[in-house]
């Protein structure tokens, strides 16, 4: 015996909008595509803006790097804003769920001392590295060509203040529910010697009006601090019975894991299109140099701080990562020989 | 090395948002701060201090994705069950689906707008507060885009006059009305971008803009916009508390500011409440179920609670109703009557359609508008005649536009219904026309700026949309068959007979 529901049936006419349609062929659109293609406007703009009257209100020009057709790339994640939130509260649901444990059980208190300086001193004065993130993430939602791009970036954006957040909940948490340690922790962001070339670094990073090499320089950045910070201490946290830095660090490089899909995707279309490839590729590559030379640079007095304070040996893992970023670019087609 | 200090001081709730939003701040001091920030200054607007911005609401992402997260799951299953099963079959009337088609076509590719330029404020304003309130405007902005083009798009599959609505939005003549609306909006500076959409649209105007398309949902049988539209309240009215925030403290700041934002006040005040003639018509004329006039809308959302109510508060602190607030009170007797006119002559340009109204349907706005509708009954009954002897009348030739809304110049005078209003300025040699006074002392302010205005006629008539004729320029257009004209023996029309019919034999439905 069969369930049998009697519906009227009617062909519908159209699978999808008309200019789904024309990129695609006549086929049903899947629902990122329809809440995304083409859907910046690009032409018959009315005034020029009254901030930059020398550009239209959108152009491909406010970045050197550019796609001959910019909704060639399309985000590998198929974020559209429902499974992005969707997906970014179950991230902060385990995130909670962590912080829930780590209070519960007095965690942070039971931190070796070394570690909960480490956490005072180091975790916590990334939260002003991620707000600035969000910054410069926003300035490509605004100002990048086309809809798949500016959406990605305008999701990092929530992404990082989100990252933010999450820091100073550990800061909160930390500080028995005070926000004492994270005053201390802007402080020393703002003060401390460990701090000022990463924060001279990030300042002018913000400073950058091309949308596009401001991602590359951040990107470059987060490569080799997100391996540091999340990657690498994570592991030695585990190795020195420091399981809750362990246990928050795990929710920052399963982040950083996603952000790489939609930016290693856009990096492999700016260096493969097939008209401004070489012009990118050029622009990529020595945005990203200077980046990488400044981040470790400006990484070097915090990684001598976090080995004064675990005795570890993050500066040789500075270097090594700085070489891996290399490797990773060479492998999406950018050569970073200086 | 520290130690955290034990039995510390708990955060209050404000202290604890603060801490997780506004604290992430801090004053750069290698870069100057008007290089980080070069968009705040050239407007003439003083702020001292943006700590003193309160915050309109406090929401931490994590919150806010839960929340927003849930809302969506409900919203799409709505959708899906809709789609599944048929829904489209008991709205009202296809016919109702045309304020939907001009929702698609002209408010949704703003929502859009709104969320690339409420991105630039979450980078561009010095404060960390309304840096952050804007940045989870600029995601639910994306939001009410996406959720309203999934929401229609299953009418698509069916229905006309939808499939080509963005190509259509950068392109056909009354849709320039909402786009120049918003391309002034983002081509101004942050603040007057704050003043336009924040305060002006969002507050001022949006029971007037937005809601009505909402409305018209939930009497004409549309589940799936009426369930949108419930599942974006909880988002605009954190966008009210937003544009509130924003005037006040903007006036707060200055007593300088106080001038500049009147002026802006004053601006879009008219320019929105241009854009509202397209709802008027809509309210009066599409829905085959109405769900209240213009003039019962304009003077309950408009004249009690803006006039009545926001007004008087800001009297505190030197602001006065808009300039041209009286000629728009003047124009609710008869604006939707004027503005369908055109809208009706010209549907075989535009990817809605229109019909005469039935005997009904004239009895009730007679009801609503006693004083003005007998005037343009006449036009209807004279009309009717016209469709009888098979002459229903489209206008052949191309009209002349107002240089700042780009409406047709179709408005008359307020003392009079047969005296088109007409106004105009010379700048540099040129002469620009408005269908207005409102409309004139925005261009007569900024005409550097308005005279770099998009006109579809002009365009059309300076060869560039594709052909010289009219079938030419629908082409480029992205128009088919069935997407405009009239509404009675339309595609839409014919198909919905056709479904119904095969609905009863079946005994669906």
């Amino acid at each position: 015996m069969q369930f049998e529901l009697r519906t009227q049936v009617i062909e519908p006419t159209r699978k999808t909008f008309s200019h789904l349609v024309r990129r695609y062929g006549d086929r049903p659109a899947s629902r990122y595509e329809e809440g995304t293609i083409d859907l910046q406007a690009v032409t018959n703009f009315h005034y020029r803006p009254l901030w930059d009257p020398s550009r239209e209100i959108y152009s491909p020009d406010y970045s050197v790097l550019k796609l001959t057709d910019v909704y060639a790339y399309t985000d590998p994640r198929q974020f559209y804003y429902a499974p992005y939130v969707t997906a970014r509260a179950d991230l902060h649901e385990a995130f909670g769920s962590t912080l829930d444990y780590l209070e519960k059980r007095g965690m942070f208190d039971r931190l070796p001392p070394a570690w909960s300086s480490l956490v005072q001193d180091i975790l916590l004065p990334l939260r002003h590295y991620e707000a600035a993130a969000q910054m410069i993430s926003s300035a490509a939602a605004r100002f990048g060509w086309g809809a798949t791009i500016t959406q990605c970036a305008a999701y990092a954006a929530f992404d990082r203040i989100g990252n933010a957040q999450m820091l100073s909940r550990v800061g909160i948490s930390f500080g028995g529910g005070s926000a004492d340690c994270l005053d201390l922790a802007k402080t020393a962001w703002i003060e401390a010697d460990t701090w000022q070339p990463l924060r001279k670094l990030v300042e002018e990073t913000l400073a950058e009006r091309d949308w596009g090499k401001a991602l590359i320089a951040l990107d470059t950045m987060d490569r080799v601090l997100y391996t540091l910070f999340y990657t690498h201490l994570d592991d030695v946290a585990i190795a020195s019975g420091a399981g809750s830095y362990s246990l928050v660090a795990q929710h920052f490089s399963s982040w950083f894991a996603d952000q790489r899909r939609w930016l290693d995707a856009l990096i492999k279309a700016w260096v493969a299109d097939p008209e401004h490839g070489a012009t990118n590729a050029a622009a990529i590559s020595q945005t990203a140099l200077a980046a990488l030379g400044e981040i470790h640079e400006a990484l070097c007095p915090v990684a001598s701080a976090a080995d004064a304070l675990i005795d570890d040996n993050c500066h040789i893992t500075l270097d090594t990562t700085v070489a891996q970023v290399r490797d990773a670019y060479a492998a999406l087609g950018v050569n970073l020989e200086a | 090395m520290t130690i955290a200090p034990k039995a510390a001081r708990k955060l209050t709730m404000k202290q604890r948002y603060s801490a997780l939003t506004r604290d992430l701040d801090w004053e750069p001091s290698y870069v100057p701060a008007e290089e980080l920030f070069p968009y705040t200054r050239f407007e003439g607007i003083k702020i001292h201090d943006w700590s003193k911005w309160e915050d309109p609401f406090r929401l931490t992402v994590d919150a806010y994705a839960k929340y927003q997260a849930e809302k969506d799951k409900r919203l799409y299953a709505v959708l899906d069950g809709f789609a599944q099963s048929q829904g489209h079959l008991s709205l009202t009337d296809a016919s109702y689906l045309n304020a939907m088609k001009l929702f698609l076509q002209g408010v949704t590719p703003l929502e859009y707008q709104a969320h690339r330029n409420f991105a630039y404020l979450s980078r561009h304003l010095n404060g960390p507060g309304p840096r952050f309130a804007s940045l989870c405007q600029s995601l639910d902005e994306m939001r009410h885009a996406q959720t309203e083009i999934h929401t229609l798009s299953n009418y698509n599959k069916y229905y006309s006059g939808f499939h080509d609505y963005l190509h259509m939005h950068d392109r056909v003549w009354y849709l320039s009305v909402p786009k120049s609306f918003f391309d002034d909006a983002l081509s101004a500076g942050p603040f007057e971008f704050l003043i336009a959409i924040g305060f002006s649209f969002e507050y001022l105007l949006t029971n007037l803009l937005f809601v009505p398309f909402m409305s018209g949902a939930s009497f004409n049988g549309d589940l799936p916009t009426m369930t949108f539209g419930f599942s974006a309240q909880s988002d605009e009215s954190r966008h009210m508390t937003l544009g509130l925030e924003a005037i006040k403290f903007l006036l707060e700041q200055d007593e300088d500011n106080v001038p500049i934002v009147q002026h802006w006040i004053d601006k879009w005040f008219w320019r929105g409440y241009r854009v509202t003639a397209l709802v008027a018509q809509m309210l009066d004329y599409m829905l085959p179920r109405k769900v209240m006039s213009w003039k019962e809308a304009f003077e309950l959302y408009f004249e009690q609670q803006m006039l009545g109510g926001l007004f008087q508060d800001l009297a505190f602190y030197g602001i006065r109703p808009p300039r041209d607030v009286e000629k728009a009170i003047q124009e609710k007797d008869y604006i939707s009557h004027q503005a369908y006119w055109i809208l009706y002559q010209f549907s075989h340009a535009a990817a809605f359609t229109t019909s005469v109204p039935s005997d009904e349907h004239l009895d009730w706005l007679e009801e609503q508008y006693p004083d003005t509708f007998p005037t343009y009954r006449k036009l209807w009954d004279k009309e009717r005649k016209n469709v009888e002897n098979g002459g229903r009348h489209f206008v052949r030739g191309l009209p002349q536009l107002c240089q700042v809304c780009q409406i047709p110049m179709g408005f008359t005078e307020a003392d009079d219904p047969f005296i088109q209003c007409q106004r105009e300025t010379i700048f540099e040699g040129e002469r620009y026309n408005f269908c207005s006074d409102g409309c004139k002392n925005i261009f007569d302010h900024e005409p550097v700026k308005f005279r770099q205005s998009w006109l579809p006629v002009h365009q059309i008539y300076q060869g560039n949309c594709g052909a010289a004729d009219l079938p030419g320029v629908l082409q480029w257009y992205g128009m088919q068959p069935g997407d405009g004209g009239e509404y009675l023996g339309s595609v839409d029309h014919e198909n919905w007979l056709a479904w119904h019919d095969m609905a009863e034999t079946t005994g669906g439905n």
